[in-house]
């Protein structure tokens, strides 16, 4: 176990390494200019003087092998640099966004496993038959509507028409709502049928069948004995898609006006803000790893074969 | 275990009153009576039948021995004594009666009641007989503690006896996961399992043909200490007449869904009238 997380840590050093690298070239190589678009905003007349200034005061006068050096010395010791635009230091402004982006994501998992884990659950008691029919439609539904669609649906239903939600801003318990629902929706549909197919699977293992002959209740061998097998494709799933989770509150967050790290990296897009992009895509990055070594954790505590690092002896 | 016991006796006296209160019932009803039995399966709204017809008596403390090859409905049957049938497979006759009671007249609930302890299975793959995932102990325990009123505590002190009376080193096989067992272990487990609620029958499903021979040697003679201490009855399926004739006090030859052949075990050995029973026991290799 203590081996796993070390080399996880390790590994991690390697995969933020080059993901700083492959950041820098891209920010380098793509079209806009910080330094024009921070001049436009000030509305003045620019001279070519006052470019260069703001250049060297950038350092884009350097070459873009020092540039990075210099950025990555600062990452060694956790400085991400300034943001061009609020001239407030990038880990700060990500730190301060951080709270609320957890937030949204909490909510919207526990909307997911509220809809996906009983949907599931009943789709594989009675499969083939009305209520996995129901399941998988909505799973067709929830899949294929573009969560910005079912966003704007979802608030012209609940805060234009029936005036019962706020339409977005973060605030009260009331606000969480549609952002967390619309996040939740899209996600619980895949999940719902992967926790279906996991469960018809493990259902039919023969220690199932054993169970049962124990006289154990059904609820107990669905919950204790195939839920936890099941489990084990939904994880692997969602450690792999975490990053479209990631993703998907970008889209969410800005829809919402949700004051978190999503907007912060859009608004910063907009204005070729680069720390903040590249402190953003750092930050998104070490999410994804630490969520992967968590669910391989998880497999371990999940299945103690994997643990005791040992496979059937069939 | 002093719950188990007292409720075994509970069990015992009300079963006796339900035989005083009834005339026709004048001695202890079989712990298994298996008459006509009919299953058949479904395909595409055809009824293919699979077991035709098929009787056979267990009286307390007697092995019956259900032999035949594959495909001839011996597990089939097996299973819908247990109740657990695959959901293609029906009853269209015939009756199941446990202790005097047809199981078949039963609700879903209270057949699961009967599971695990009054009927005891034991499985032919002992690597499926546990939840992979679960330590072998804390199975035992929750089993028990399903169908008796016991604390966790109680439920291991009555698990650990069970596990050291079919040779087992207890304690390390009760906080073991299955998979760290070997076959012979895991199958011997798995009958305290079946056993440590004492049931009044034991069905086991081919229980050697997976193991070695001298494991398989030993699952059996582990089986046959806890039948004549438990005095439960045990309906033994195997397709290896060798393994049954010396093991089984009745042998049940079934081939096609139908019992060809149903005698003691001697009278098979010695004086089998069906061709097909001697055709089994030609197969047999003889040790000169």
């Amino acid at each position: 176990m203590l081996q796993l997380i070390k080399k996880r840590l390790i590994q991690l050093v390697f995969v933020l390494f080059i993901l700083s690298l492959v950041i820098f070239i891209l920010m380098k190589l793509a079209p806009g200019d910080p330094v024009l678009t921070l001049l436009h905003a000030d509305e003045m007349s620019i001279t070519q003087a006052d470019e260069a200034a703001l250049r060297e005061e950038l350092g884009f006068d350097q070459p873009v092998l020092v540039q990075y050096g210099k950025w990555m010395l600062g990452l060694i010791r956790l400085d991400l640099g300034t943001s061009y635009l609020k001239g407030r230091p990038v880990l700060d402004e990500l730190l301060d966004k951080l709270p609320a982006t957890i937030q949204l994501t909490a909510s919207g998992l526990a909307v997911m496993v509220a809809i996906a884990l009983p949907l599931g659950l009943i789709a594989s008691r009675y499969p083939n038959r009305w209520p996995d029919h129901v399941s998988r439609i909505l799973a067709l539904v929830g899949a294929s509507i573009p969560s910005f669609w079912m966003g704007l649906l979802l608030i012209y239903l609940f805060s234009l028409k029936l005036g019962w939600l706020p339409t977005s801003g973060k605030g009260s318990f009331a606000h969480m709502i549609l952002p967390s629902i619309t996040l939740g929706f899209a996600m619980a549909a895949v999940y719902a049928r992967l926790l279906r197919s996991g469960l018809l699977d493990s259902l039919s293992q023969d220690y199932i069948k054993a169970a049962r002959a124990r006289g154990l209740a059904e609820r107990r061998i669905l919950m204790g004995h195939a839920l936890r097998a099941a489990l084990l494709p939904v994880i692997t799933v969602f450690g792999v898609s975490f990053g479209n989770l990631l993703a998907g509150s970008v889209v969410i967050e800005t829809l919402f006006a949700w004051p978190g790290l999503g907007s912060l990296a859009l608004e910063a897009i907009f204005e070729r803000d680069y720390p903040i992009i590249q402190g953003y895509v750092l930050a998104t990055g070490l999410f994804v790893v630490v969520v992967n070594l968590l669910v391989d954790l998880s497999y371990s505590l999940l299945d103690p074969r994997i643990r005791l690092g040992k496979g059937a002896s069939s | 275990m002093p719950q188990i016991m007292d409720k075994e006796t509970t069990h015992m006296e009300k079963a006796q009153q339900e035989n005083a209160a009834s005339p026709l019932v004048a001695v202890e009803a079989p712990v298994l009576e298996v008459s006509q039995l009919q299953i058949f399966t479904r395909q595409e709204k055809q009824q293919r039948p699979l077991v035709h017809g098929v009787s056979f008596v267990i009286p307390r403390g007697e092995t019956l021995a259900l032999v035949g090859e594959s495909g001839s409905g011996k597990s089939v049957t097996a299973s819908a004594v247990l109740g657990l049938m695959s959901g293609s497979l029906g009853i269209s006759n015939g009756e199941i009666r446990f202790r005097g009671d047809n199981v078949l007249d039963w609700p879903n609930k209270k057949r699961r009641g009967l599971r695990g302890r009054e009927i005891g299975f034991i499985f032919q793959n002992y690597q499926e007989s546990f939840t992979p995932f679960i330590t072998v102990g804390k199975q035992m325990n929750e089993t028990l503690r399903s169908h008796e009123k016991l604390t966790r505590r109680q439920a291991k002190v009555h698990a650990l006896e069970w596990l050291e009376q079919v040779g087992l080193p207890a304690e390390r096989v009760y906080s073991s996961y299955p998979f760290q067992l070997s076959g012979g272990q895991l199958q011997r487990a798995a009958i305290a399992g079946a056993m440590m609620l004492q049931p009044s029958l034991l069905i086991a499903d081919e229980p050697t043909t997976a193991l070695d021979v001298l494991s398989g040697e030993k699952v059996l003679d582990v089986l046959a200490s806890l039948q004549k201490r438990t005095g439960c009855a045990v309906l033994l399926i195997s397709h290896d007449l060798r393994h049954v004739v010396k093991r089984a006090s009745t042998i049940a030859v079934m081939k096609d869904g139908h019992i060809v052949e149903l005698d003691t075990a001697e009278h098979i050995l010695y004086h089998c009238h069906h061709e097909y029973t001697q055709q089994l026991l030609n197969a047999r290799p003889y040790i000169t």
